[in-house]
């Protein structure tokens, strides 16, 4: 056959991995320090899936975006921070717009969109302070159906009750403190479509109340906790309490160390980066489990080598797998960096990122914690001889 | 053994086989599909929001305001029974959402106050001692009431949004009290958000009984008016199609008026005067009659308003008909039998339980019961759903032909071939997945799948790995393979199930694209334990018996 398969390593690499372990856990601490440092000291860049608030995506109708008439327009508009980027090409942008509060605020600029797009006799005015009560007055006397079209160009959808009824030029609607805050998001929405003007052409719009966006970061948190204990808990089922522990460890690396890429880039956090959180968690304990598997095996084998002598064994022997299976997951991420578009930029980074760290924690902090953690292969030998004679 | 069994092999292609069977609805062409039964038409994958554009809201609909009111009626009625049956009252208060409070002057009238309490009501739960008496909804009667809420919105969500039924939107319940209303290919959403507050437009009228003697010739006065009736309409939209369609589409809408005058459909001379507007009815149901076999019956309640103005018109029209008229046709006529006063009444005809609950829904759906508030929006236009299929679809071909490449040139044609041949038949089995549970393909799903391709492949590493090294240990190539896959099962399987869990938990507590992402990688985790171990072996077991090799090219 002219074609050869082609060995990546030699078939039987003797390199001592866990000699290094001192260093590698400098290494990790630092990372995981600087990680932490940085989530405290600079924070995560949250998307407004957690943090609520407005994400449009505007496309110039001739040339590239003006990024910076943008932001000094949208700045100045009173919907409190606005952030523009170039997204995936000159011609496109992102506006991401602060979550807005259901202050006077948001009920002057519900006003300016009410002047805008129903004409200059409109005033909206808020209601009593203990209420999110928001009163409209209408240039003439209008009836309900005429009222409910009305306020729908804020953005506001009512129930028909809160409509008034007979004609008349005043609306108070009634609405809780919660309700209105739901609302300014739109009237924001509104005001900024208002504003960029008609050389724009809106692509998408996105925007999380307040309400959704702490229930997102609540299940995330939980998401990421519940995943973490889970996968430890097979793990230490699967194998002995020590390698529980080790897969624990690794796995918080991992995040941890990912989490810490988000920083450093200021690469947005979102839903797809929680995903991305989560199956780099399920995935990078795939070596963890092979190199742990292949221990658990030698132990049996080899019942004289010692321990750091047999984890490094191990690790050489399942060397080639780790990296091949890194490798073709390597592979494919970077397609999905190079090639999968702007919305799934920050998911492919963090992944392909979480692929290289997941390998490494697998070899020196997965294993080393076993080193650390006094795994007793002499206890280890005997439970195993134990259910071999309970098999026969 | 490496060899499958036969009926093993068998099994193997069978199950492929089907799933090429599932897979294919995708990719054939409309005018084919068209003369498959229509079950097998439905084995397809829906494209996500993101990904063929359209607009998603979850609204929160305000059930705490709805059972105030709910119980400030209560309250209104027991008060008015109370004095009826002569029990003296200190207070009536109704505490937030929860209760209704009633304060006696006298303990002794206890009995006689509840038992009043009872005819208005008899479902709430009584509590309290001495003169306090508290009643207040069970867990169980609250989630019915909530749940009832929330689905009556979305029946009149339903009604406003698709009024043509040809948008097809997704609307479902979400939780205890949100609502997810999904429209597919929609860009401006200032109409939809319109729609969403239309208010079907609910009115009680009297029949103008002189004129419908006289015939449909006859001249009509300026205090009437004709209005279509709704089986009229119905009747229209079979026999005349275009007449309907026309209708439907008339810009400005046309007037009940107009529509009787050009199209001559069922009509009914109503009084322009509104007796009663859908504003103050508070609830219709289905229900059936008490007594003489039990008919279905529409019963209905209205607010203390609409009670009182509907008392003193019907009190005036026994033996007329009274029109209902909700948008511009008339849905119902009954006969006013008796003076309805108390704030509810019942429509009593020869209906069918299906027809009561048409009509409850239609009377009902006049107002939202609740105030229904958007507390997340996702808008995709349909261009930046083409850029992200684009993009998906580059990146999953690309990703495919990476991994293709690199095992080739590690595991050499044959090992490489056979493992990039199960990777794929993978991702068939994937869209199989997809397309038999309906699962929505996103974004964050193509991400998925590009996952899936990379980890599909890590099996057939692992397996190929030890197969190599018993290879090296001096084994037979027959026995190094046979080995090679019963020991590397172990490790299989512990490795997936990990990234197994992290799926199935991110299904959990994800939502929207994220589940999509989910739905792929965990799909594609299962099938490939498949792919990767079975068919594999039973590629590699055929070439074996037919190559001979002295020595495995891996």
């Amino acid at each position: 056959m002219l074609w050869r398969p082609h060995h990546l390593i030699q078939a039987r690499p003797n390199f001592d991995f866990l000699g290094k372990r001192k260093i590698a856990m400098v290494l990790s601490t630092v990372i995981n320090v600087a990680s932490l440092v940085g989530v405290f000291v600079f924070g995560l860049n949250f998307g407004i899936d957690f943090e609520g608030g407005i994400a449009i995506q505007v496309k110039a109708k001739q040339g590239n975006v003006q990024l910076e008439e943008l932001r000094s327009t949208l700045g100045h508009l009173g919907v409190g921070e606005v952030s523009l980027q170039e997204f995936g090409d000159p011609s496109t942008a992102l506006i991401r717009v602060q979550r807005q509060e259901g202050n006077n605020q948001c009920v002057a600029n519900a006003e300016r969109v009410m002047k805008k797009r129903a004409g200059d006799g409109w005033s909206v005015k808020p209601g009593p302070a203990n209420t999110g009560d928001v009163e409209f007055t209408a240039p003439s006397s209008m009836d309900a159906v005429a009222w409910r079209d009305a306020v729908s160009r804020v953005g506001l959808t009512v129930q028909e009750r809160q409509l008034p009824r007979g004609t008349v030029n005043t609306a108070k609607i009634d609405m809780t403190h919660e309700q209105r805050a739901e609302w300014c998001q739109q009237v924001a929405i509104k005001l900024v479509e208002d504003t960029i003007g008609s050389n724009y052409e809106l692509r998408g719009t996105e925007s999380v109340g307040p309400k959704i966006g702490e229930e997102l970061m609540r299940n995330g948190i939980l998401a990421v906790v519940a995943t973490l204990a889970a996968i430890a808990i097979y793990v230490w089922f699967r194998f002995e309490w020590q390698f529980g522990v080790g897969a624990l460890v690794a796995l918080l690396h991992d995040v941890l160390c990912t989490v810490g890429l988000f920083v450093l880039l200021r690469l947005d956090f979102s839903l797809t980066a929680l995903a991305a959180l989560l199956t780099i968690a399920g995935y990078s304990i795939n070596d963890t489990v092979v190199i742990f598997d292949r221990v658990r095996e030698n132990m049996r084998r080899y019942k004289k080598m010692g321990l750091i002598e047999l984890l490094n064994f191990s690790i050489n022997e399942t060397l080639a797998r780790t990296l091949m299976t890194s490798g073709t997951v390597f592979v494919a991420v970077a397609a999905l960096v190079l090639f999968g578009g702007p919305v799934l930029y920050s998911f492919s980074i963090a992944m392909l990122w979480g692929v290289i760290v997941g390998t490494y924690s697998s070899i020196w902090v997965a294993s080393a914690c076993l080193v650390y953690l006094n795994l007793r292969p002499e206890q280890l030998r005997m439970d195993a001889e134990k259910a071999e004679k309970a098999k026969a | 053994m490496l060899n499958l069994q036969r009926w093993q092999t068998i099994a193997v292609i069978a199950f492929t086989a089907i799933a090429v069977l599932f897979a294919l609805p995708n990719v054939l062409p409309a005018v084919v599909l068209d003369h498959l039964p229509g079950w097998y038409q439905q084995s397809r994958i829906n494209l996500g929001l993101d990904l063929r554009g359209g607009a998603h809201f979850l609204l929160e609909a305000d059930l705490r305001s709805v059972l105030n009111e709910r119980l400030t009626n209560f309250g209104d009625s027991v008060r008015g029974e109370l004095r009826k049956q002569q029990v003296a009252f200190k207070d009536i208060t109704t505490e937030q959402g929860k209760a209704v409070v009633v304060v006696l002057r006298d303990e002794s009238q206890r009995a006689k106050a509840i038992e009043a309490i009872r005819n208005v009501d008899p479902s709430l739960s009584v509590s309290g001692s001495g003169d306090t008496i508290r009643l207040a909804y069970s867990d169980q009667d609250l989630f019915r009431r909530k749940k009832e809420v929330i689905d009556q919105s979305i029946e009149i969500l339903r009604r406003r949004v698709d009024e043509t039924g040809t948008i097809e939107p997704t609307i479902v319940r979400q939780g205890d009290d949100r609502i997810l209303l999904q429209v597919p290919g929609i860009k401006d959403t200032t109409d939809l958000k319109r729609k969403i507050n239309q208010t079907a437009k609910l009115t009680f009228h009297l029949v103008n009984e002189d004129m419908a003697a006289a015939g449909p010739s006859a001249a009509v006065p300026p205090t009437t008016m004709m209005v279509p009736t709704r089986e009229g309409m119905q009747e229209l939209r079979r026999s005349n199609p275009k007449a309907w369609e026309e209708i439907q589409a008339a810009n400005p809408r046309m007037s009940p008026e107009q529509i009787c005058r050009r199209y001559q459909p069922q009509c009914l001379p109503v009084l322009k005067r509104v007796i009663v507007g859908g504003e103050d009815l508070d609830d219709a149901k289905s229900t059936f009659e008490q007594q003489q076999g039990g008919r279905p019956i529409i019963s209905f309640t209205f607010n203390a308003a609409g009670g009182r103005a509907f008392c003193a018109a019907t009190r005036a029209n026994i033996g007329k008909r009274l029109a209902i008229q909700l948008d511009n046709e008339i849905i119902s006529a009954p006969v006013v039998q008796s003076a309805i006063c108390g704030g509810s009444g019942i429509i009593t005809g020869t209906f069918t339980t299906q027809q009561t609950q048409e009509q409850a829904l239609l009377l009902r759906s006049g107002a939202l019961p609740a105030t229904l508030t958007i507390i997340e929006e996702r808008t995709v236009g349909a261009d930046l759903g083409a850029d992200a299929i684009h993009d998906g679809t580059v990146a999953a071909l690309v990703g495919t032909a990476l991994v293709i490449l690199l095992m080739l040139i590690v595991y050499g044609p044959v090992f490489g071939g056979f493992a990039s041949l199960a990777m794929m038949v993978n991702m068939l089995l994937v869209f199989a997945g997809m397309s038999v549970l309906g699962a929505s393909l996103t974004l964050p799903g193509i991400a998925g799948l590009v996952l899936t391709v990379g980890m599909s492949v890590d099996s057939n590493v692992l397996i190929y790995e030890r197969v190599r090294e018993e290879s090296a240990n001096g084994r037979s190539p027959f026995s190094a393979l046979a080995t090679g896959y019963e020991r590397a099962l172990t490790a299989v399987i512990d490795s997936n199930l990990t990234a197994l869990i992290a799926g199935v938990l991110l299904f959990g507590f994800g939502s929207g694209p994220i589940r999509g992402f989910a739905t792929s990688l965990t799909l594609g985790l299962l099938t490939h334990l498949f792919t990767a171990t079975i068919f594999t072996r039973m590629l590699l077991a055929f070439w074996v018996r037919w190559r001979r090799p002295t020595a495995l090219p891996i």
